[in-house]
């Protein structure tokens, strides 16, 4: 429950900012009511793909801060330490409609905007003087924040999706240390990996389909 | 109390003694054996505390005893430490015992049992041990959870330099395991299938943050954990306790190392206790801590500091007397009364309690130096500070201690402060340089600047008086704005006293005065300074009575024509002194000259002296001009190679040459140089000596020759050599013969030339123009219009003469000299020409004729040498200059006239040789053929026999008359 307390309950307030909110998001049937807060923007395609783009730009970086940042074994275990075995994570498909990816991208930024802020708070923490890699993080934290908004009101415009359920990644707070700084480097290892699928993706519209393993 | 323990005693006795009496009845050891043996485990501190009892003991019983514990690990039979603990039982007792584990207890299951022995004096031997407890077994292995491996301790905090034992394990069998410590290869020793361990001793502080253990094995399998290594706490260092107003005390440490851990540890807390009072203060900073004092006066203070982190404690204690701990407050301090040379500073120290006597320590600062001052006051302090330096910035400072029981001086406190101006009080340094010029002298003075304890504030200006000394005058200082150290002055020849002053705002300077004479002074020969190592060494002869003093003046920088010019005055007794300057370049010529300064302040001239503070060898050599080559000898000589601009002194010169043979000639020496190649060198020892023969060379022989200066410090710079061969012995023989001999060619062409005329008068004068004879005048008297010099137009031809020319045959033409040069004589072929009219050939109105003067010409220039002119065809211009000539020498008196022809001769065979196709205008070139016309006014020159005039005519030539085409066709 803390991770809800710490880090996903105010990230749901800002995005859901209306009655309901914290509570699973079904997909909303299509003839269902939807209304946004504010009218959404014209290109709001465009601006999705820009942000996808910034992110994905940003991935390699962030994740190299990161796993520089833990100190050895870490830079030098990549494949052990970091794999990017995140279990729960949310599918992609890229080769589905619009709507179905947008929906697929929703669950995954809301997924990896939860981890982000566990990771935030545990860096702050375990790594207080690691101030690039906080910067870092803060502005991916903010990027995905107004991504989540511009898919959510492009699926409610177009589409009339008021509700999306979603899922989160696991609480590391009551983790040891070591467990905290490896489930981060994994998390932003397969974010890395999943932001570059989905960021061309978006940017081609028929690329051959990332799924997950799972899936 | 003693009849208490006495029947404590008898009834210990008693029941011993009855138990001993059982037991050797059942012949079996007492039933002291531990009980409800109970472990736990404390995993953080990788502790086992056991608890037990003894149940047989009898009510209110104490009995020393002991219990020997073991511990196993992983089995049972694995016994991995045995130990003893004794202690003085009571009945009910619950007894404790702890055993730390130096590998983590999550690590591998344990074992403990226990047994008993009495150990009571009381009770006498033999003693048995009890049976053992059954095994009590310790697992934490659960504490793996859901995961597959784990690694522990998790999260362990341990000082740097401590011993650890770290374990991983797995639910799987454990192969190839592999563990790391900060990235370091560890080795690992497997304690079971599922577990291995590894020990890290003398652990050592990474970072902050925790060093990273990491463990992998096959299959794939890793757990990993952090190790939080904190360094050691140290003990406070320079604890010590201060009051400066007796309410507070300030104690204050060095705190040394930080033992904070990220997330683990914080800093360590401090703590001050003091023991008089029992009172304790949790202090908030690292390094100092304020403690108040109470109203009770109490004088002495036993402090002590603890330092605590999670792992230790450390303390140091001082005892002292709070009044022999008073550092009094920062001094407030204030001037007055600045003067140049004087100012007053007072302090005042607040409130040390009981107007305490303090000891007040003062220290002035300015130019450089510092002074230091003592006061002995009580709240309020004042202090003179005198002799100070008119215009100068001070600072001065005060702090004070407790005089009866010093501690430590107070913070410094203090200000700065500016002097007054006064008048500068010495006179400025002045010296000239005079230049003289077309009568008139140019004296510029320079002066150098006061030095700051001499100007005693800043120069706003120099006052410069000229005084005649021939023409007493009215005296105008001129004011020159300071900064400036020079000004010029335009003097006549009459001697001045000049004075001059340096001016600031309060006064002025004492006046230089420096004469300029008129008498220009006298020469001195220039002498070669010595250098030393700490400049140029001068030194002259004493003067006489009335010198009051001397002077050296050098320039800077002479090499770059701005001089800047220096000089020291020495004082009258002074006959040597040494020059430096950080201007003085090595390789430049410095002069020095030496003036004596009289009573009456005129300067002259001593002495001279030049020289270089470091030599330098030659850069150039001279420009060698090798003149007078002889067979045998040659002079080489560089008359304008400078030798003041030098960077050294020249010595001389030396010639190399490179002989042909190889040996050197007499004079010379083998020397190598600079390239290893071997040549002779001639040494010229004398620097004005610019020239040298070489002589005793072989003719025909090619020498090279190279010339260069030498100095102290080398000679110059190795250039290319010139060549030069010797001629042979004969050749100024030819030349003596030759060049007379030319010159007197020479000189009679040139005779030739300038009576060119009177040759051309005697050898081939110009043929005489008919038109402009002196004849036609004479004709024209006569009044005769029928008489007139014939015009070749009118002249109908009867013959032509063809000309057979051959190709190649040139014919020279001088249209300004008129003369004709034969290169090849042809045959001549004639054409006969047909009369216009057949009747034609009797006796007509045109008559042809044969011009003598071109014939006297021709003959004229047979007798120069001239060969005779064959016929060919000559240029246009060639006939008109003929045709000119011809006219020419009409007009002279060679034309008769026609009515001077006797008629009988009319039949005379004429030869005419005037054939020309030219019609009218003489410089109009005909275009046509010649059209033959009415031959009317033919003048007839001269008639001769035809036998006379015309050689014997060939077969080819037997005509009547025969008309030349080309006038210079005059061959019969």
């Amino acid at each position: 429950m803390k991770v809800l307390a710490a880090g996903v309950v105010p990230l749901l307030l800002v995005l859901h900012w209306k009655h309901g909110a914290g509570s699973p998001l079904p997909i909303t049937p299509d003839n269902a009511t939807c209304a946004t807060r504010h009218p959404c923007h014209s290109n709001l395609m465009d601006q999705i793909r820009n942000q996808l783009v910034q992110l994905n730009s940003s991935a390699n970086a962030l994740f190299i801060l990161y796993y520089t940042a833990q100190g050895e074994p870490f830079p030098s275990n990549l494949d052990k330490l970091c794999r990017p075995d995140v279990t729960d994570f949310p599918p992609f498909h890229a080769n589905g409609k619009e709507k179905a990816r947008l929906v697929e991208l929703y669950r995954i930024i809301a997924y990896l905007g939860a981890s982000l802020g566990n990771i935030t708070r545990d860096q702050k923490v375990l790594n207080p003087n690691a101030l690039s890699l906080h910067s870092k993080l803060n502005a991916t934290s903010d990027t995905m924040r107004g991504l989540l908004s511009n898919v959510l009101c492009h699926l409610c415009s177009k589409y009339h999706v008021a509700n999306v359920d979603v899922a989160y990644g696991p609480d590391t707070s009551n983790k040891d240390v070591f467990q905290k700084k490896k489930l981060g480097c994994q998390l932003l290892g397969k974010y890395k990996q999943v932001i570059a699928v989905v960021a061309q993706a978006f940017q081609t519209g028929d690329l051959e389909a990332y799924s997950d393993p799972r899936s | 109390m003693a009849l208490f323990a006495f029947f404590q005693t008898i009834l210990l006795l008693v029941s011993l003694s009855l138990r001993t009496c059982q037991s050797e009845v059942l012949s079996e050891p007492l039933p002291l054996t531990p009980e409800s043996l109970d472990v736990s485990i404390n995993s953080a501190q990788r502790c086992l505390h056991l608890q037990w009892r003894v149940h047989s003991l009898a009510y209110h019983q104490e009995l020393k005893m002991v219990f020997q514990i073991e511990i196993s690990r992983i089995n049972t039979s694995n016994v991995i430490w045995v130990d003893y603990y004794s202690t003085t039982v009571k009945w009910n007792q619950v007894l404790h015992w702890s055993w730390e584990s130096e590998l983590p207890l999550e690590c591998a299951t344990h074992f403990v049992r226990i047994r008993s022995r009495v150990d009571d004096a009381r009770v006498p031997e033999p003693r048995f041990w009890s049976n053992w407890s059954s095994w009590k077994e310790v697992n934490e292995q659960n504490s793996l959870g859901h995961k597959a491996s784990s690694v522990f301790p998790v999260d362990k905090l341990v000082e740097e330099g401590s011993n650890v034992t770290i374990c991983y394990i797995s639910r799987s069998h454990q192969n190839n395991v592999s563990c790391y410590l900060d990235g370091v290869r560890m080795h690992v020793e497997q304690l079971d299938p599922n577990v291995s361990a590894f020990h890290v001793n003398n652990v050592a502080f990474v970072r902050e943050t925790g060093t990273n253990i990491f463990c992998e094995m096959d299959p794939k399998d890793d757990a990993g954990t952090v190790l939080f290594v904190s360094k050691v706490l140290e003990e406070p260092k320079d604890f010590s306790c201060e009051t400066q107003d007796f309410k507070t005390l300030h104690c204050t440490w060095d705190p040394g190392s930080d033992t904070s851990l990220v997330r683990k540890q914080p800093y360590q807390s401090y703590t001050l206790f003091e023991s008089f009072s029992g009172e304790k203060r949790l202090c908030e900073h690292k390094n100092w801590c304020d403690w108040q004092i109470a109203q009770d006066s109490q004088e002495m203070y036993n402090f002590t500091l603890v330092a605590e982190n999670y792992l230790r404690k450390r303390s140091v204690n001082i005892l002292f007397n709070l009044t022999h701990r008073v550092r009094p407050m920062t001094p407030k301090v204030f001037f007055k009364n600045i003067s140049a040379t004087n100012a007053t500073m007072t302090w005042r120290v607040h409130s040390t309690g009981n107007h305490r006597t303090l000891l007040c320590q003062i220290e002035l600062h300015g130019e450089g130096k510092v002074i230091q001052h003592n006061a002995s006051i009580k709240v309020n302090g004042e202090y003179l500070l005198s002799e100070l330096e008119p215009d100068t910035q001070y600072m001065a400072r005060v702090h004070c201690g407790d005089a009866n029981h010093f501690w430590k001086w107070s913070e410094w406190s203090g200000e700065n402060f500016t002097t007054l101006e006064a008048a500068p009080s010495e006179a400025p340094d002045v010296w000239r340089d005079v230049k003289s010029e077309l009568g008139n002298r140019t004296v510029t003075l320079f002066w150098k600047p006061l030095s700051k304890s001499h100007a005693n504030g800043k120069i706003r200006f120099y006052n410069v008086i000229v005084e005649n000394l021939d023409k007493p005058s009215e005296l105008e200082p001129v004011p020159i704005p300071a900064p400036a150290n020079h000004t010029k002055l335009a003097l006549d020849q009459c001697s001045y006293r000049i004075h001059v002053t340096a001016n600031n705002s309060v006064g002025t300077s004492p006046a230089s005065v420096i004469v300029i004479s008129g008498d220009p002074g006298n020469q001195v020969e220039e002498e070669r300074v010595n250098v030393t190592a700490d400049g140029f060494s001068l030194s002259w002869k004493p003067q006489s009575g009335d010198v009051t003093g001397y002077v050296v003046e050098w320039c800077d920088r002479p090499q770059d024509g701005s001089c800047d010019l220096q000089w020291e005055n020495l004082g009258p007794n002074t006959t040597s002194t040494v020059i430096s300057s950080d201007a003085f370049r090595p390789g430049v010529r410095y002069n020095f000259r030496i003036y004596g300064i009289s009573t009456k302040r005129i300067a002259y001239l001593l002495e001279q002296k030049t020289g270089y503070s470091q030599e330098l060898a030659p850069l150039v050599n001279p420009q060698v001009v090798m003149s007078n080559l002889t067979s045998h000898s040659f002079t080489l000589s560089w008359k304008d190679y400078p030798t003041e601009t030098q960077r050294s002194f020249i010595r001389g010169y030396h010639v190399y040459l490179k002989p042909k043979e190889g040996q050197c000639h007499p004079g010379f020496e083998k020397a190598a140089l600079s390239d290893n190649s071997v040549c002779c060198k001639y040494k010229i020892d004398k620097p004005e000596q610019k020239t040298f023969v070489v002589e005793n060379l072989q003719p025909e022989s090619i020498y090279e020759f190279f010339v260069t200066p030498f100095t102290s410090v080398g000679e110059g710079p190795l250039d290319a050599f010139t060549k030069v061969t010797t001629p042979d012995e004969h050749s100024h023989l030819l030349i003596r013969i030759i060049l007379p001999t030319v010159f007197c060619v020479v000189l009679i062409m040139i005779v030739c030339y300038l009576n060119s005329q009177w040759m051309k008068e005697k050898c081939y004068p110009d043929i005489p123009d008919p038109y402009k004879s002196s004849v036609l005048s004479l004709i024209k008297s006569k009044e005769n219009p029928h008489l007139t010099i014939m015009s070749v137009k009118d002249c109908i031809p009867d013959a032509i003469e063809v000309i057979n020319k051959p190709e190649g045959s040139k014919i020279q033409f001088s249209g300004t000299r008129n003369s004709l040069t034969e290169t090849e004589i042809t045959k001549p072929a004639y054409l006969y020409l047909l009369p216009a009219e057949k009747n034609y050939s009797g006796p007509g109105p045109c008559i042809c004729f044969e011009n003598f003067t071109y014939n006297q010409a021709a003959s004229n220039s047979g007798s120069c040498g001239h060969v005779p002119v064959p016929p060919t065809a000559p240029s246009q211009r060639g006939l008109l200059t003929s045709l000119e000539n011809l006219l020419k020498a009409l007009e002279k008196n060679y034309m008769n006239s026609q009515g001077e022809i006797p008629a009988g001769e009319t039949t005379l065979n004429y030869v005419s040789q005037l054939a020309s196709p030219m019609s009218g205008d003489k410089d109009s070139l005909p275009t046509d053929p010649p059209v033959p016309a009415l031959c009317s006014e033919y003048k007839m020159q001269m008639a001769i026999p035809l036998g006379l005039a015309s050689p014997p005519l060939s077969e080819n030539s037997s005509v009547s008359s025969v008309t030349l085409l080309d006038q210079g066709d005059h061959h019969h």
